[in-house]
């Protein structure tokens, strides 16, 4: 799956391996695994429960780390990088939508999608600003003074992806969204997905949605810890 | 598996917090004890001690500060047990909704859980023994080093026994309650995260909008956490409360007690007298700070008056007050007197006959050099028939002194006041001079006080005092009563230092309470901590969260206390309080220090939780 274009590449995973080890026994989650994703490109990622497509994301997104392998990220090698720097980074350059939705309960929606931007101390008129145009884009304005357990959770995935793009990350790492939702609310989380390719956002989602795969610009699938091309 | 091997592998898969429940109550018990066995030193014996040393009033003070001392740590005990089982059960709800919903029964769960609580109120409460033991062991070795005769007797078991049981057992009342309320939750509830953490309902606080976002999270948890943040603030409320009674009080009733000797006994004064009588008042003097038995001795004896020529030649130096003393030894007696009673026309007899041997001092009360600390009012006639006497005697002799007459060399004298002064322990009556001049008809002083003015230089006038006197005659001399002074100020140092452990004690259980409190937050914020991290916070986010919670709590129950801790030793423990602004600096200053310590231990759990990977804290519990 390496491309001719490096210069043009958002991300280059080389090699990368992912092993735990649970007592006496290794469990070895990625092997050898190569990645090149360019900027703008939709990529998916498929594969088994437990065939490491949460743990592929999160390499790519730093939060955690390979045993051994390269990856480069917008031409900053992560895996060497301290932890304030990878949270400026996460910051500014990536967004993650997590499965769980994960929102700070004691906020509310308006304030969980301004957070990352006060991290970097951004102007408070303009974060207001943008908050107000991401819950417009999620539909979601009208309950933006409400808590997080006042929302279902396709309201509550919603506000995820508007708190991913506060900051307007050129990186979307995507895991799962459509596995906790019914069919209508998966089809607008679809709809939101296919407005950021359409922005030129690099998105890549771990799914095992088919009408996810239908907005993908390469397809992949991880087995037994390795990434393959996806047959359609 | 049977109980005790559950309640062991749950204690010890908990290593820190089991550790902090112990700990927490091992300071209590540690602290209970070593006040007892301290007040049985210098505390509760002390009023059958007076005749030894101290004077009636100190011991009141230390007496009374002790009592008051040994409630509130008793208090602060409970409040802390229940409050670390309150903790210890919150951290256990989830797994007890799960062996609930695999059908475990609810006795056979409390069993389990009642069974944790005896260990650790057991290992805790010996713990607590052992550390009581040994800082009494510790406080009696400080005070031998600096020349204290304290009495180190064995290891008093029966009340090591007393402190155990009421401890052990109130551990475990204290810990019945949560523990029941624990094992009586649904099991939907119990595994419910909005229930566990002691959170009832989720939260819709809005408060502190505008504010940032570290400071709303914070704001925010602690209502969402509104029982256990309620309890925590109490908890630091009771030992803030303890711990400004021990400072404040200490060092107050400190400044108080020492103002007392220093007015008494007068700051930097040169006693003249034949060199045996200097030796006497010395003794006099130092019976307050190190039991001595002084043995008769005759003041009236010619040798000892102070010859005329040096009165003479002393008028004749410049920059300097004069204070001339007739001392003896004399028997005392008790009047009866009878009183009208306030309600009824009746009348009502106060006192006694009682009769004893007092110090007697005449002095010129216009030109007296003591500023005595006193009730009723001064003397200030030069031959009226009026004494004041010490705390000590009269509180022996006398029912109602300041009602009531004294018969001394067949005169009967009206008490007008009744004074605090550390020479012969209190037992001291002091008479205007010329009164006690006619009732002797010894005319001549037999001591004389000098005080060198602060406009003269002290050094040459002094040496010129000492050089006249001894030409006069070589068998008197000029003594500085400075040292014996200090002396006696030393011993009040000493005893109210050791109060100051107290405060470490209260403040270390003190830290662990909060520490419990926040590694409960933790375990409640984790997740969402993870996901600030993910999403771009940097460790060092997380800290200022949970700092500025911690810095919450910690201000409300600092102020709370320190104002209930103020009311009770101005009000209660201290009868009209030396406050200088050095004293308020001084106090403000250790209970700022207090709560700083108290902070920076109570980030431990968020600096080793900061380290943590972020993959571990995004991870369900």
């Amino acid at each position: 799956m390496k491309k001719m274009k490096e210069k043009e590449m958002a991300i280059v995973a080389s090699v990368l391996c992912k092993t735990y080890q649970v007592n006496e026994i290794k469990v070895e989650v990625l092997k050898d695994v190569n990645l090149d994703v360019e900027e703008g490109e939709f990529t998916v990622i498929d594969g088994a429960s437990g065939s490491g497509k949460t743990t592929l994301l999160n390499i790519i997104g730093g939060i955690d780390k390979p045993t051994s392998g390269s990856i480069m990220v917008f031409d900053e090698n992560i895996e060497d990088k301290n932890e304030d720097f990878m949270a400026t980074f996460r910051c500014k350059s990536i967004g993650f939508v997590f499965q769980s939705y994960n929102l700070i309960s004691t906020l509310t929606m308006a304030e969980n999608v301004a957070f990352p931007m006060e991290w970097l101390r951004k102007p408070q008129e303009q974060i207001e600003k943008r908050v107000e145009e991401l819950l417009d884009i999620v539909g979601l304005r009208h309950r933006a003074e409400h808590f997080p357990y006042q929302l279902s959770g396709g309201e509550q995935q919603r506000v995820a992806f508007a708190r991913a793009l506060a900051n307007d990350p050129p990186l979307l790492l995507v895991d799962e969204p459509t596995g906790n939702l019914d069919t209508t609310t998966s089809l607008k989380i679809i709809d939101i997905l296919g407005k950021l390719k359409g922005d030129g956002k690099t998105i890549i989602v771990a799914t095992h949605d088919d009408r996810i795969f239908k907005l993908a610009d390469q397809k992949l699938r991880l087995e037994d810890g390795k990434l393959v091309k996806r047959n359609e | 598996m049977s109980e005790t091997f559950f309640s062991l592998n749950d204690l010890l898969r908990r290593k820190l917090q089991t550790a902090l429940v112990i700990a927490s109550l091992a300071l209590c018990v540690a602290s209970t004890l070593f006040l007892l066995l301290l007040g049985d030193k210098i505390g509760f014996g002390i009023l059958s001690m007076a005749e030894n040393r101290l004077t009636a009033s100190f011991s009141t003070v230390f007496s009374r500060f002790i009592t008051f001392a040994s409630l509130l740590i008793f208090i602060v005990g409970v409040v802390i047990v229940y409050f670390m089982v309150f903790v210890m059960m919150s951290q256990r709800v989830r797994d007890i909704g799960l062996m609930k919903a695999a059908g475990c029964p609810n006795d056979l769960i409390f069993g389990y859980f009642m069974n944790e609580l005896v260990i650790i109120a057991l290992a805790g409460c010996l713990l607590g023994v052992v550390l009581g033991v040994v800082a009494d062991y510790a406080s009696g070795f400080l005070l031998r080093s600096v020349g204290m005769q304290v009495v180190q007797g064995s290891i008093n078991l029966w009340l090591d026994l007393l402190v155990f049981v009421i401890f052990f057992l109130l551990s475990l009342i204290a810990g019945v309650k949560p523990i029941l309320n624990t094992t009586r939750v649904e099991s939907v509830k119990a595994l419910s995260p909005s229930f566990s953490f002691g959170l009832s309902k989720e939260s819709d606080f809005k408060g502190v909008a505008k504010a940032g976002l570290t400071l709303k999270l914070a704001v925010r948890s602690l209502f969402r956490r509104k029982s256990a943040t309620l309890r925590i603030i109490l908890c630091l409320t009771s030992v803030f409360i303890l711990i400004t009674v021990a400072v404040a009080g200490g060092i107050v009733a400190k400044q108080t007690t020492k103002s007392w000797v220093e007015r008494a006994v007068g700051k930097e004064i040169i006693l003249i007298a034949h060199h045996d009588v200097g030796n006497q008042y010395r003794l006099l003097l130092s019976k307050f700070h190190e039991p001595a038995e002084a043995s008769a001795f005759n003041y009236a004896d010619e040798k000892y008056f102070i010859p005329s020529e040096i009165l003479t030649r002393l008028e004749s130096v410049s920059g300097i007050s004069i204070d001339r003393r007739f001392i003896i030894e004399a028997s005392v007696e008790e009047v009866q007197v009878y009183v009208l009673g306030t309600e009824t026309t009746g009348t009502t007899t106060v006192g006694d006959h009682r009769k004893g041997v007092s110090l007697v001092v005449g002095v010129e009360p216009e030109k007296a050099l003591g500023r005595w600390f006193l009730y009723g009012e001064s003397l200030d006639k030069d031959d009226a028939l009026e004494v004041m006497v010490g705390d000590t005697l009269a509180q022996k002799i006398f029912g109602t002194p300041l009602v009531q007459n004294m018969t001394l060399l067949a005169k009967s004298l009206r008490v007008i006041s009744v004074c605090i002064d550390p020479i012969n322990n209190g037992n001291v009556t002091y008479v205007p001079l010329k009164t006690l001049q006619n009732a002797t008809g010894i005319l001549v002083p037999n001591i004389v006080m000098v005080k060198i003015n602060d406009s003269a230089d002290r050094g040459t006038v002094l040496a010129q005092i000492n050089t006249m006197v001894k030409a006069v005659n070589p068998d008197f001399e000029a003594l500085e009563l400075d040292q014996t002074l200090d002396e006696n100020l030393g011993l009040l140092d000493y005893m109210w230092s050791m109060i100051m452990f107290l405060p470490m004690f209260c403040l270390s259980a003190a830290a662990m309470c909060l520490v419990g409190y926040v590694i409960l937050a933790i375990n409640e914020q984790r997740q969402e901590f993870g996901v600030l991290r993910a999403v771009g916070a940097k460790p060092s986010a997380v800290i200022k969260i949970v700092g500025a919670q911690n810095l919450l709590i910690l201000l409300s129950s600092w102020a709370t206390g320190i104002a209930l801790g103020t009311m009770i030793t101005l009000l209660i423990l201290v009868p009209e309080p030396t406050v200088t602004s050095y004293t308020v600096i001084e106090i403000a200053v250790w209970l700022l220090a207090a709560m700083v310590a108290i902070f920076i231990l109570s980030l431990y759990p968020v600096l080793r939780f900061s380290k943590k990977p972020i993959l571990s804290t995004l991870a369900q519990p």
